[in-house]
């Protein structure tokens, strides 16, 4: 399992663009993919349970990868993080 | 026949449409075949699904990436997780087990401490409803793609439906509720769309489908109207269009009195739609454009690049004309869910416009952001409602300069010598007017508030609607210190209320010295004609027989005669 923590830095937060962005990225890998922050573990490839643990601008969030091409997944969501979702 | 109170003139003939906003009553009945359930809760989810990819095919833009991500929760398994547990094992049926399962989902949305995420709610509230009409097997009335010749009929029509309606398919509007001040009225008088209001019981009387006619300035509807009825209503409808034809002359027309006093004729505006009547209506520049209606025609804050794409929207279609945008003019009866207002005993004496964005300058920063962005893009004047004193003027103008320097830092463009201007629609204002216009570039008279606040009459209550009056000399008194008040710093003072087109006032504002008359884009050339065949000399005399006399009604009659002898 693989695990790095990334501070979120989308002016909004993760909410329904960025999330849907997230998630959509997320479903193309077939291993397990979590988000942890707040207090809260999501699974990253439903929107509705990312833009429910509500992480704003600033939040440090945990992604957790395990199983199949977690490596290839655990980059393409660190650049997707770094590009602010193309916001 | 039928009489409602008519808001928008005109005569439509058309097909009734009924917007059923009637929730369909489930009942928590369970169902012996499971599986069958199931398998129809998914296809009607999926019908809901398809529908949806159809919308989001024809959109572009940031319209598109919301329905986007509006389709993906609705394909979300976590969305309907629960709605199918309640199908599978508890046995429920599907329109029951979808109001329920959606519910849960809207709570946990509801509950979050992010304004933007408890607005979420509703979006999936509405996906709630879409899925148990299908369920239903009820249809939706599609606004946007009505058939031509549409009457629609509804007990009210909101403003997230108002903003959807295709309007060249729309003959007429006809609601249960509804005031002269709905949201659905100043469209459609806008828009020269027939509108009734406050037709009590008519959906009792009207299906989908039923002939309907409608007289928009008398309030009479016609169920089925026999061929004499049409041919009457026919014949107003013709005369109407000939008055209009007549004052078509006067589009690019100067407004000018007979003696060469120039004024000018601007127009109220709510949304950036309205840009292309207000052009059509040869308008000299925009005098008051209701920024609030960006605020309620939305579930959330609009955000300062939505703000910034609507001002500069209209800035560019206005080209060089002057655009006098309004900051948020929020409270008294406009409501906004999502600021959270309290309810107040005297909400017209309360937490209103300048107020709140005096006291959360967060709210008012991002709308100045996005106003000085647009004024990059032509000549954009600010307005702020509700002002009483110099005090709030100082503090609004220096927020105002912070934004700036926040812009400058951030290297956006914007014009720096951006005219701020107040409304003059609380009595301390007119009475102060000459020590606040040092302090802004110019006036804007409400009259509608500023009538309320002086004879203490609410706009709204009919029992005493006699009291309100702009004939009453106390209002007549504080818009001639309004307008001195400007004069003398050199500023300019205009009136977007509704006196300024009203041929009986506009003599007297001449003789005032008004120098803009904004107004109700399709009342704009009539109002031009009315002041091209006056003369400011003889405006002066009326006015200063005016300023002696004592009451309403002495006014009124001597103004009206005087209107009467000029047409």
């Amino acid at each position: 399992m693989l695990s790095k923590t990334i501070t979120l830095e989308n002016e909004t937060g993760l909410h329904a663009r960025p999330a849907t962005e997230l998630a959509k990225i997320a479903m193309k890998y077939p291993c397990d993919i979590k988000l942890i922050a707040n207090g809260k573990t999501v699974n990253a490839k439903s929107p509705l349970m990312i833009m429910s643990a509500g992480i704003k601008q600033k939040t440090d969030v945990e992604i957790q990868c395990d199983g199949e091409k977690e490596e290839e997944a655990m980059k393409e969501i660190e650049e997707a993080f770094k590009n602010n979702f193309g916001e | 026949m039928f009489i409602g109170k008519g808001v928008s003139k005109g005569i439509g003939i058309g097909y009734a449409k009924i917007l059923k906003n009637d929730e369909i009553k489930l009942t928590n009945f369970k169902v012996d075949d499971k599986e069958n359930e199931l398998k129809y809760f998914r296809k009607c989810l999926n019908d809901v699904v398809k529908d949806t990819q159809n919308v989001v095919e024809k959109l572009s833009g940031t319209e598109a990436d919301i329905m986007n991500a509006y389709l993906m929760i609705l394909q979300d398994p976590t969305l309907t997780t629960e709605t199918e547990r309640l199908i599978q094992e508890e046995g429920y049926n599907a329109g029951y087990a979808t109001k329920i399962g959606f519910e849960t989902v809207e709570e946990v949305f509801k509950n979050m401490d992010d304004e933007y995420m408890s607005a979420r709610a509703s979006d999936i509230e509405d996906m709630k409803k879409r899925v148990i009409n299908k369920i239903a097997n009820k249809s939706e009335l599609d606004l946007s793609n009505l058939p031509e010749n549409t009457i629609l009929i509804g007990t009210d029509i909101s403003t997230s439906d108002t903003a959807k309606l295709n309007l060249n398919s729309i003959a007429g509007i006809i609601i249960e509720n509804g005031s002269e001040n709905s949201h659905v009225s100043i469209m459609a008088r806008t828009h020269e769309i027939p509108a009734i209001v406050g037709a009590k019981n008519i959906l009792k009387e009207i299906k989908d489908d039923m002939y309907i006619a409608l007289n928009g300035e008398t309030g009479e509807i016609y169920v089925n109207p026999s061929n004499e009825q049409i041919k009457n209503l026919t014949n107003i409808k013709k005369e109407l269009e000939t008055e209009k034809e007549e004052l078509v002359k006067y589009k690019d027309k100067e407004t000018i009195t007979k003696d060469g006093y120039k004024t000018e004729v601007f127009a109220n505006i709510g949304t950036p739609k309205d840009m292309d009547k207000v052009l059509e209506n040869g308008a000299e520049g925009i005098g008051l454009f209701r920024s609030e209606f960006l605020y309620m025609d939305s579930d959330s804050m609009p955000t300062e690049e939505e703000q910034f794409n609507a001002y500069k929207e209209v800035l560019e279609k206005a080209g060089d004309r002057q655009v006098i945008i309004r900051t948020l003019d929020i409270g008294g009866d406009k409501d906004l869910k999502y600021l959270n207002l309290e309810k107040e005993d005297n909400p017209f004496l309360g937490y209103r416009a300048i107020r709140i964005c005096l006291r959360e300058p967060e709210i008012f920063k991002i709308q100045l952001r996005a106003l000085l962005r647009a004024s990059a893009y032509g000549k954009l004047s600010i307005m702020l409602p509700m002002i009483s004193s110099i005090t709030e003027i100082r503090d609004a103008k220096k927020i105002i300069e912070e934004v700036k320097q926040e812009l400058k830092d951030r290297k956006e463009k914007f014009d720096e010598n951006i005219k701020v201007g107040i409304m003059i629609e609380i009595p301390a204002a007119a009475i102060m007017a000459e020590d606040l216009a040092k302090e802004c570039d110019f006036f804007s008279i409400g009259t509608n508030d500023l009538i309320q606040y002086t004879v203490a009459v609410e706009r709204g209550n009919e029992k005493i609607s006699d009291l309100y009056t702009k004939f009453h000399p106390a209002v007549i008194r504080l818009i001639k210190m309004a307008i001195d008040g400007a004069h003398k710093s050199n500023k300019f003072c205009g009136m977007c209320g509704e006196a300024a087109a009203d041929e009986r006032f506009i003599p007297l504002l001449i003789g005032l010295g008004l120098d803009e008359f904004s107004m109700n884009p399709t009342k704009m050339l009539n109002a031009r004609k009315m002041i091209r065949n006056l003369n400011r000399e003889d405006c002066k005399k009326i006015t200063e027989e005016i300023m002696q006399m004592e009451t309403a009604q002495e006014i009124k009659q001597r103004l009206t005669d005087y209107k009467n002898s000029i047409n």
